[in-house]
């Protein structure tokens, strides 16, 4: 289960709150799992972002976790951009960081959303599990957060102060 | 590549992928963990008194070929004892293009009068516009759904079932909550010559079981069933709470035109040439059909909107109906189907799946009320690489669905 797991757990609490405290919540989220073996589900998968989601949530308070991540962002945005100087994919790299700069803006909830179906593949089924919503409301929220996500690459510019820091890095 | 989702996911930053964990990590990690007292397994059933897991499914027992064209599955119940595959019903499909609208009933060989699709589903589209009308302060359902796996390294095939209760506030606002409880029922032998196998196996309580696309990942089904996981959510935007091509609240689902033209040109309001869930392309009958059948299947509209969304289906070309259908539960209906490969999209598992499934609602005719969806395999393929065309591959059923003024048991 750890070598299945950690690091798509690890990559779920980067994406939440940065580096910094990942490997922390990491190690937590498998303490926990490892006292409460008996009640681990078949797949293992989503129960442990559950149980990562909730340490994350207990230990590490909301404004931190919004500073984490924007940390977190320049650092993807320096590696991506480092991609440039070194090979001629300039489209490919303006794309992703359009992509990236669009999901710093979203809100939190929306981002986590996008983030468990795009970059951990889960489907609606399980990432509702991971979240502790029915399939119903997930479906919901997932059409709100890619509405948004939609919205906000196609209008890079936005007047939120965060952002207009991280455009600055941009340039 | 326009799907935001498809842009988002290639723009993974790529230390977020499947690298390995160090070794300094690995080993910091696993000592903590294991450092730890592990928790007494909570309340388990004794061992000498676990119930034998029943039968819950048959599969593939209708001859494969006819099962393609006409998707008649069979399914057999969970009334205790399941029925021998010779005596399962297998169901009798009839298609619009088949039948023509002029004639609505022609009888067939053995003597029984086939209704046409579209007479089916009028007929069930009066039955529910005759339903009550009712509202409360909560709307209610309850569902139980069912996935197919094959056992690894074994010959037989489980169904893992799931258990999901929900509620849903009438009222809106930012204070308002959508309130769900899931619990895993464990899983169990699909058909007798299943259990047969497992036992064989010597009846293991954890079943390892085969994950289709993922090299070396090891899935194991409890038998038992697990605990209930409770969660609440507060409404999109305050008041959204079903997805129906785009977000709605339960105002606009009460607002539905109930005329099947005005419906249809609503709900195509929000078509744009794709899938529900991807960006691969579906036409625009098979997305309507799709919407539709969530529509129909556990959303709080009136009777008459229903019987609006059975006469829209009726109008489609391509519908097929397959008549005396058992669901998972043993519940008989009339199950609704439409022709098209890309009809089946959500149902896939992994991208490059080449499996094709197709998705159905079973409702009963009497009241025209959902019972179950399902999606049966037509060609095997991911995750459903090795099952029987015509095989129930997942399927959702109904228990309970209405308005209750009872909310959720804090």
């Amino acid at each position: 289960m750890y070598d299945e797991c950690r690091q798509r757990v690890w990559a779920y609490v980067v994406s939440r709150a940065g580096r910094q405290v990942a490997d922390e919540v990491v190690s937590e989220t498998f303490a926990i799992a490892w006292r409460r073996l008996e009640d681990v589900p078949e797949p293992a998968l989503p129960w442990l972002l559950g149980v990562a989601r909730n340490v994350l949530r207990d230990t590490v308070r909301a404004e931190a976790r919004r500073e984490a991540f924007g940390a977190e962002l320049r650092a993807w945005i320096a590696a991506t951009g480092d991609g440039v100087r070194r090979a001629d994919v300039a489209d490919e790299v303006t794309e992703r960081l359009g992509v990236l700069a669009a999901l710093a803006e979203l809100p939190e909830d929306d981002r986590e959303i996008l983030v468990l179906v795009a970059w951990q593949g889960l489907s609606p089924r399980d990432a509702a599990r991971v979240i502790g919503c029915s399939q119903a409301t997930f479906r919901v929220r997932l059409h709100r957060a890619r509405k948004r996500l939609g919205r906000a690459m196609e209008n890079p510019v936005s007047p939120r102060p965060r952002v207009r820091n991280l455009s600055e890095e941009l340039s | 590549m326009n799907d935001p989702i498809d842009r988002l996911r290639a723009a993974r930053p790529a230390h977020l992928g499947d690298t390995p964990v160090d070794e300094r990590t690995r080993a910091a990690e696993l000592t903590r963990a294991m450092a730890q007292p592990r928790q007494e397994r909570r309340t388990r059933r004794a061992p000498g008194r676990r119930t034998i897991a029943r039968p819950a499914w048959g599969l593939g027992l209708a001859g494969a070929a006819a099962a393609v064209t006409a998707v008649a599955v069979a399914v057999t119940g969970t009334g205790g004892t399941a029925p021998s595959p010779s005596t399962a019903r297998t169901g009798q499909a009839v298609s619009a293009s088949e039948s023509p609208e002029s004639s609505p009933g022609r009888t067939a060989p053995d003597g029984q009068v086939r209704l046409s699709a579209r007479t089916v589903l009028l007929a069930a589209a009066h039955r529910a516009a005759g339903q009550p009308d009712e509202t409360g302060a909560w709307w209610h359902t309850v569902s139980v759904s069912r996935t197919l796996f094959r056992a690894e390294g074994a010959d037989y095939t489980v169904v893992d079932r799931q258990r999901t209760e929900s509620w849903t506030p009438s009222a809106t606002g930012p204070d308002q909550r959508q309130h769900s409880g899931s619990q895993s029922l464990g899983a169990q032998p699909a058909t007798p010559e299943d259990e047969a196998a497992w036992r064989e196996a010597g009846a293991p309580a954890e079943i390892p079981v085969v994950v289709p696309g993922k090299k070396g990942a090891k899935l194991s089904l409890p038998t038992g069933p697990g605990e209930v996981q409770k969660g609440q959510a507060p409404l999109p935007d305050g008041d959204k709470v079903f997805w129906l091509g785009r977000n709605v609240s339960v105002r606009d689902l009460r607002a539905l035109p109930s005329e099947p033209g005005a419906l249809k040109a609503w709900l195509l309001r929000s078509y744009k040439g794709h899938g529900t869930e991807s960006s691969a392309p579906m036409s625009r009958d098979a997305w309507l059909f799709t919407v539709t059948t969530g529509l129909i299947a556990d959303m709080p509209v009136t009777p008459e909107v229903r019987g609006a969304a059975f006469r829209m289906l009726a109008g489609l070309a391509s519908i097929e109906v397959t008549r005396d259908v058992t669901d998972a539960e043993g519940r008989a209906g009339t199950a609704v189907t439409i022709d098209g490969p890309e009809a089946s999209a959500m149902g896939k598992a992994a991208a490059g799946d080449d499996g094709v499934l197709r998705t159905r609602l079973i409702f009963d005719e009497e009241t025209g009320r959902a019972l179950a969806t399902e999606n049966v395999v037509v060609r095997p393929g991911g995750a459903q690489a090795g099952m029987e065309p015509g095989t129930v591959w997942n399927s959702d059923v109904t228990l309970e669905s209405g308005w209750t003024d009872d909310g959720p048991a804090s």
